[in-house]
């Protein structure tokens, strides 16, 4: 018996065994309190499967359309930011300030302009996200740009490569680093502001499907809504990021400290 | 009559700052001719880089004439590879992508790029590390790399700056010894910048020493021992030191070049 669990330990990998140890505490705790404060797992789970899968499917898709649409034009606006802040020192002086400006203003500020500017729809919602998530981006480039080996550009300018060449082989790889670290800085903020986006003003997603069994006071429900939530993000990391980084960095050693 | 690839005339090159303006190098004057060997010798600072950098074409800002190949400088159809002092391998690229990096805009077929690749790195010894990343390789076999990534352009001039200064001894000399035999092979005329008077000693054909403040060339020396040589000659060894007698002399002074001498004329 102790031989088997000590195979199971070795061959169960970490991030599984510290998902089961939460889901075990979750559920241990949930044995000392009201189901209106913390449901047990199963009970939430059983409480998500009763909502009807294509309103579900619904909520879902509205949500990732905003995150969608918020993180592409957030991610353009901050490369063109970001590398013009790169290469000119004088638009660096120009930018940089009204950067660091809207990168610490709450989302919240944009999500109300936006609202009062443009009205509750769609283009405010992505107006908002946009504007709030670019910043991390346009400083991961800035940074990215600015950190980029004059010296391996010399050596490909002696050998005659063409600008073209330069910029595939030799520029672009040494942003790649900084890219991938402002992705996903810019995909975590334009998802929690889509959710409070959707509280605010939408009558959908999966933020106002949060904000409507709270107001039931349904603890199940908001904390299904979460889980669901949190498994879109992790799918997005583990099957979107992790690979695409894997396959660009893969000439990289292996770091140990 | 040997072919001249390099003419300099008159050569002088400025860098102006905010304190005014700098020369770094006045009135070069320089000859390089086919399948030579020529060092570019002399004290950090004095302007051989600058000098290297211009032939490079990454600087273009100087006065005077430059010919290479009989064409002004910006012209020229010749071939001119370069070997920097770090190895400057693009760190994500395997080897053979390396060097396929600087062949493919060549206008030659895709297969004889592969044979010239493969024969390039036998030729300095890197045969069966096509595939490793630079990160793989000690800095030896990064600067090897480098050296054949110069090579497989099939340059007809070969420019190489302080290439084995960030080596250690033990590995700069063995590569020392491959680059002559390399050069012997291969016939191309070598630009060597060095301040490292006895490698120079060991290397070259011709020597051009130069002085700073501002650089130019003092003087230039043929090295007249046969080859191939041995790096324990005594016949470098002792043409390096009467190299450097010559240069403090014609500089009028002992005191500040001490440490630009190699450490095997120094503990001597």
């Amino acid at each position: 018996m102790i031989k088997w669990l000590s195979t199971l330990n070795d061959k169960m990998p970490n991030r599984l065994k510290s998902m089961l140890l939460f889901l075990g505490l979750w559920w241990f705790l949930s044995l000392f309190m009201s189901p209106n404060v913390l449901p047990s797992p199963l009970a939430t789970v059983t409480a998500f499967l009763n909502n009807d899968a294509s309103e579900v499917l619904f909520h879902v898709r509205m949500t990732m359309q905003r995150i969608g649409m918020g993180f592409f034009f957030a991610m353009l606006l901050g490369l063109v930011l970001g590398t013009m802040m790169g290469v000119s020192r004088v638009l660096e002086t120009w930018l940089d300030m009204w950067v660091m400006i809207v990168l610490s203003t709450p989302g919240l500020v944009f999500v109300v302009l936006s609202f009062i500017w443009f009205g509750m729809n769609e283009f405010a919602t992505v107006v908002a996200i946009s504007i709030a998530s670019f910043p991390s981006i346009a400083i991961n480039v800035w940074q990215g740009v600015k950190a980029v080996d004059g010296k391996l550009i010399d050596m490909a300018k002696v050998f005659g490569i063409s600008p073209r060449m330069r910029l595939k082989k030799v520029i672009l790889p040494q942003i790649y680093p900084y890219f991938m670290a402002s992705a996903r800085a810019c995909l975590g903020i334009s998802w929690k502001l889509t959710a409070l986006v959707e509280l605010l003003g939408r009558s959908n997603g999966v933020g106002y499907q949060l904000n409507y069994w709270f107001q039931l006071y349904e603890m199940d429900q908001v904390i299904a809504w979460t889980g669901l939530f949190l498994i879109i993000v992790l799918s997005i990391e583990l099957f979107i990021m992790n690979p695409l980084e894997k396959r660009l960095f893969a000439w990289r050693p292996e770091v140990r400290i | 009559m040997r072919k001249s690839l390099i003419k300099i005339r008159g050569l002088r090159k400025s860098f102006s700052q905010s304190s005014g303006c700098l020369t770094a190098i006045e009135n070069v004057q320089l000859d390089i001719y086919e399948k030579e060997f020529v060092c570019i010798l002399g004290p950090s600072g004095c302007g051989k880089s600058t000098l290297l950098n211009i032939l490079a074409r990454l600087d273009s800002q100087y006065e005077g004439s430059v010919e290479v190949g009989g064409a002004p400088l910006e012209e020229t159809k010749l071939r001119m590879a370069y070997v920097f002092q770090e190895p400057r391998l693009l760190p994500w690229l395997t080897l053979k992508q390396n060097l396929h990096f600087v062949t493919d805009s060549l206008k030659i077929d895709k297969e004889s790029i592969d044979t010239r690749i493969g024969s390039n790195l036998a030729l300095v010894g890197l045969k069966g590390f096509e595939n490793s990343y630079p990160y793989q390789l000690s800095g030896g076999m990064q600067q090897r790399a480098a050296i054949a990534r110069a090579l497989c352009i099939d340059p007809e001039i070969l420019l190489m700056d302080e290439p084995f200064s960030g080596l250690d001894e033990i590995t700069a000399r063995s590569l020392r010894k491959e680059l002559t035999r390399i050069w012997q092979e291969t016939g191309k005329a070598v630009v060597f910048v060095t301040h490292n008077w006895y490698e120079a000693s060991y290397l070259a054909d011709r020597i051009l020493v130069m002085k700073d403040r501002p650089g130019h060339i003092i003087k230039e020396v043929p090295v007249l021992i046969d080859r191939p040589r041995s790096y324990e000659d005594p016949r470098v060894f002792e043409f390096s030191s009467l190299l450097v007698k010559d240069f403090l002399s014609l500089i009028g002074g002992e005191e500040s070049t001490e440490e630009n001498m190699p450490r095997e004329v120094a503990n001597s």
